[in-house]
């Protein structure tokens, strides 16, 4: 059992795939410590927490402002961990889960690069025990003591692979991988060591995509896929050889989404009329199964639940739909408009859904329909970050950096 | 300019034909499939193709691009769009050779327009070229003469000159319903701020920055310059004013009947986004980040205003024209239709809704019908060349003026600057390598 294989056909299989898991690799239950939650699959283990309140929203525990950016939180041991820019000053901030304060930050020079959108940081942190890891849309990559702020290494990326920085900035959250830190940079990835920060493969200076690389186990072997801005590729993590790619070519190069996988298929999907596909994997090879222009993930990723794909359908400006599509076929199940290039997040079989507005919609994840049991305006701006649950509490980000955290608990904790 | 052979005698023979059997041929033409060329197969060439192929009168035959995997994504495209396979070619002069176009769409960055579009004309199509029409005025002077010579239609971009919206508010202003207007106020605000550089790198491999630049100096590539950045480097275009600027201008000519100014001044630069920086690392943008220019004309001064900074919509309207007239405040605007604030404040305000096709709110589909129109008719398009060059020369014009820091006198027959050297010489530029620069 892989963590990539979390995304099985029933929740109690889920249920039991976070038990191996978490006896493989520790993690407090409650924590979100990266991009995509502890199992890169953008779905919350959470139960103690209520999908119904009023339309005046959920009580809101703390406001912050951390500047612009897309950065979503990354939360270990009660520590809140996002990015943001003010006056082409990129901060990582560490605030306090309960209270909203700032606990620390550490701001360094970095371009707002405010090129078709707001600009800032697209990156998430990634928190792995007693550190903390970060990196700009520049390629400045941190690791932090997650307590204190001390920077343990700091290095940029570019300096020391010439690899070409993709037009908008580097995207990839760091991913930890045993004692690698593997990233989204350069055509086919970069492993470094989590230690020290020192290269153990890089690859091609060609543009990256702009999505977190997934890792995932084949066998005894361990992989990721990576996307440049033209193939999905299949890295073999221990030396960097990409194994196979498939070609995916994009406008833009603007490969962003997550890929889900699971077992040996994988999908994948972009925005720019690219569409959709699922492929089986093997150690040396991937095969289509199906494809179509169906689901088109522009910039956030989609969720798999119960055998049927949730994602946002289009590109940012036109018609984009919320879609149900199923995984084995690539049937789409429904659609509905009016939410935005919205994002979504899910817990306990139910989509938490921020729409491009700021509006908070929780539903059941069904191939019935969409049919919310709560919705509240959250936030102003535009919401392209994808909402986090942790701990009873739903963290919801806009483009300026305003971050609300929602009290969505069950019952009030100890 | 020099006609080639081949569309001399092809001008003559249309010609000849048209004044036997004008009806004839128009006839003839229902339901025709006109070879068509995409040059510049990027987002917004798309976006024009994509409606002509919506229109059901063009078989795509040809894309150029000078990087190719904006020519795979974009012939992939097509076929699925319409089922033509087209010929892909980084460099047009390769496909000029081998199509026989008949239209060739220019959506190139500027610096590109006049060299793609008399190529094109020369070879005997017909051309929509995306505005502005040249880099230079005398570029856009030759794109003009050598449509003329060729008996070519060549329509312009100008959308803005047949959206549903745009046509009715010219009408309320035509019909005196503002009153007699004495000023014209046009600007575009947005967001932004300091500027740093970005670093210099290697191009992709999938573009050939050299044929990219062509004509223009070989600067080092960065990011921020391809794809979708070339508006904001004066080597390719002529920053907010060369840009959003032509459609607005062509707003006050298309109401004013206006061809030309007398004067022109502009003022303006980089007071936020910071000097404009190339060097061998790194490199900024290098257009204004605000900039005001005066138009005077006959009877009337219409000024223009952008600014990349304090972009929070304190006012009304970011981004249009106002005409003040004796009865009251008239918008033209964009995405927000457009408004008549009457004086007589018994009076309602007068609002209609924009009509637009996405991305981008625009109404490429009129406008393509109506260049269909003018081939099949031989009458001239709603936004002819000539339309287009006049609107450019004012950007231009407004460019000329900002950069060299002084008032110009406009003759607008003779195309000059009067009494200016120095400013003459920028109505042409310098071309690199083989590339020369068309003759008017």
């Amino acid at each position: 059992m892989t963590p990539s294989m979390m995304a099985t056909k029933s929740w109690v299989g889920v249920l039991a795939v976070i038990a191996v898991f978490a006896m493989h690799q520790p993690i407090p239950a409650d924590d979100w410590p990266n991009y995509r939650g502890p199992n890169h699959n953008g779905i919350s283990a959470e139960s103690r927490w209520t999908d119904h309140f009023s339309d005046g929203g959920p009580r809101i525990a703390w406001r912050s402002n951390v500047g612009v950016g897309f950065s979503s939180v990354a939360i270990s041991d009660g520590l809140v961990f996002t990015l943001g820019n003010s006056d082409d000053q990129e901060s990582l901030f560490c605030i306090d889960s309960q209270t909203g304060k700032n606990l620390w930050k550490h701001s360094y020079e970095c371009s707002l690069d405010d090129r078709f959108f707001e600009g800032g940081p697209t990156s998430t942190p990634t928190v792995d025990s007693e550190k903390v890891y970060s990196m700009s849309r520049q390629g400045d990559l941190f690791c932090f003591d997650k307590r204190s702020g001390k920077i343990i290494w700091s290095k940029n990326v570019r300096a020391e692979t010439d690899v070409r920085v993709p037009g908008w900035g580097f995207a990839s959250s760091p991913v930890i991988h045993g004692d690698r830190l593997i990233l989204g940079v350069g055509e086919a990835g970069l492993a470094l060591d989590k230690h020290n920060g020192e290269v153990i493969w890089k690859s091609g200076a060609g543009e990256a995509g702009y999505m977190t690389p997934l890792p995932f186990q084949l066998g005894n072997r361990w992989f990721a896929l990576i996307a440049s801005g033209k193939f999905y590729q299949c890295v073999d993590l221990e030396n960097g050889l990409v194994v196979w790619r498939h070609r995916w070519l994009t406008t833009y190069g603007c490969n962003a989404a997550s890929p889900i996988v699971v077992g040996s298929q994988a999908f994948f999907s972009s925005g720019y009329g690219r569409g959709a596909v699922l492929v089986d994997l093997s150690e040396d090879s991937c095969k289509v199964v199906w494809s179509n222009k169906e689901m088109q993930n522009q910039l956030n990723s989609s969720l798999l639940l119960d055998g049927m794909i949730y994602g946002f359908d289009g590109d940012e400006g036109g018609d984009v739909q919320l879609k149900c599509m199923e995984f084995a076929t690539g049937a789409e199940k429904w659609s509905l408009g009016g939410l935005g290039s919205g994002s979504l997040t899910a817990a306990n079989n139910r989509l938490i859904v921020l729409s491009q507005s700021g509006e908070l919609v929780i539903a059941p994840a069904t191939p019935a329909g969409f049919a919310p049991t709560a919705r509240a305006k959250v936030l102003d701006g535009k919401c392209w970050t994808a909402p986090v649950l942790c701990n009873g509490f739903i963290y919801c980000r806009n483009a300026a950096g305003d971050i609300v955290c929602l009290d969505v608990q069950t019952q009030p904790k100890e | 300019m020099t006609v080639p052979r081949r569309t001399f005698l092809q001008s003559t023979m249309a010609t000849g034909i048209a004044l036997g059997a004008a009806p004839a041929i128009h006839a003839l033409s229902k339901g025709k499939k006109y070879r068509t060329a995409l040059i510049g197969s990027g987002w917004w060439g798309m976006n024009i193709l994509k409606e002509a192929m919506a229109a059901g009168n063009c078989q795509v035959v040809a894309l150029a691009d000078v990087d190719q995997d904006v020519l795979e994504l974009a012939a992939e495209k097509v076929t699925t769009l319409s089922g033509d396979k087209p010929a892909t070619y980084e460099d047009v002069r390769e496909m000029i050779d081998k199509e026989k176009i008949e239209i060739a769409i220019v959506a190139t960055p500027d610096h590109w327009h006049a060299l793609n579009a008399i190529a094109a004309i020369g070879t005997g199509a017909h051309v929509f070229v995306e505005k502005p029409t040249g880099h230079t005025i005398l570029e856009s002077r030759a794109m003009l003469n050598a449509a003329r010579a060729a008996n070519r239609t060549v329509q312009v971009g100008l959308h803005r000159r047949i959206g549903p919206h745009y046509v009715s508010g010219m009408k309320f202003l035509k019909d005196g319903l503002a009153g007699d207007i004495g000023m014209v106020r046009m600007f575009v605000h947005g967001g932004g701020g300091k500027e740093k550089p970005t670093p210099n790198s290697a191009p992709p491999e999938n573009l050939n920055w050299d044929l990219y630049c062509g004509p223009a100096p070989l600067r080092p590539y960065c990011r921020k310059i391809h794809p979708g950045g070339f508006r904001n480097f004066l080597d390719f275009a002529n920053g907010t004013l060369g840009d959003w600027g032509v459609h607005w201008l062509d707003q006050v000519l298309w109401w004013s009947g206006e061809k030309f100014p007398k004067k022109v001044f502009s003022s303006g630069g980089r007071p936020i986004s910071g000097v404009p920086i190339l060097n061998d690392n790194e490199q900024t943008t290098d257009t204004p980040d605000s900039q005001i220019a005066v138009y005077e004309f006959e009877n009337f001064t219409a000024t223009w205003e952008h600014r990349k900074f304090a972009g929070n919509a304190a006012e009304k309207h970011s981004i249009g024209c106002y005409f003040y007239g004796t009865k009251g405040t008239f918008h033209m605007g964009w995405r927000d239709g457009w408004t008549f604030y009457p004086l007589d404040s018994k009076q309602p305000t007068v609002h209609v809704d924009a009509e637009h096709q996405e991305p981008d709110g625009h109404s490429i589909k009129l406008l393509w019908a109506d260049f269909i129109d003018a081939i099949e008719s031989g009458k001239k398009p709603t936004c002819d060349i000539e339309i287009g060059h006049y609107a450019t020369n004012l950007s231009l014009l407004g460019m000329m003026s900002y950069k060299l820091g002084r008032s110009l006198e406009w003759d607008g027959i003779k195309e000059q600057v009067v009494g200016d050297a120095e400013a003459n010489k920028l109505l042409r530029r310098e071309y690199r390598g083989p590339w020369k620069y068309p003759e008017s």
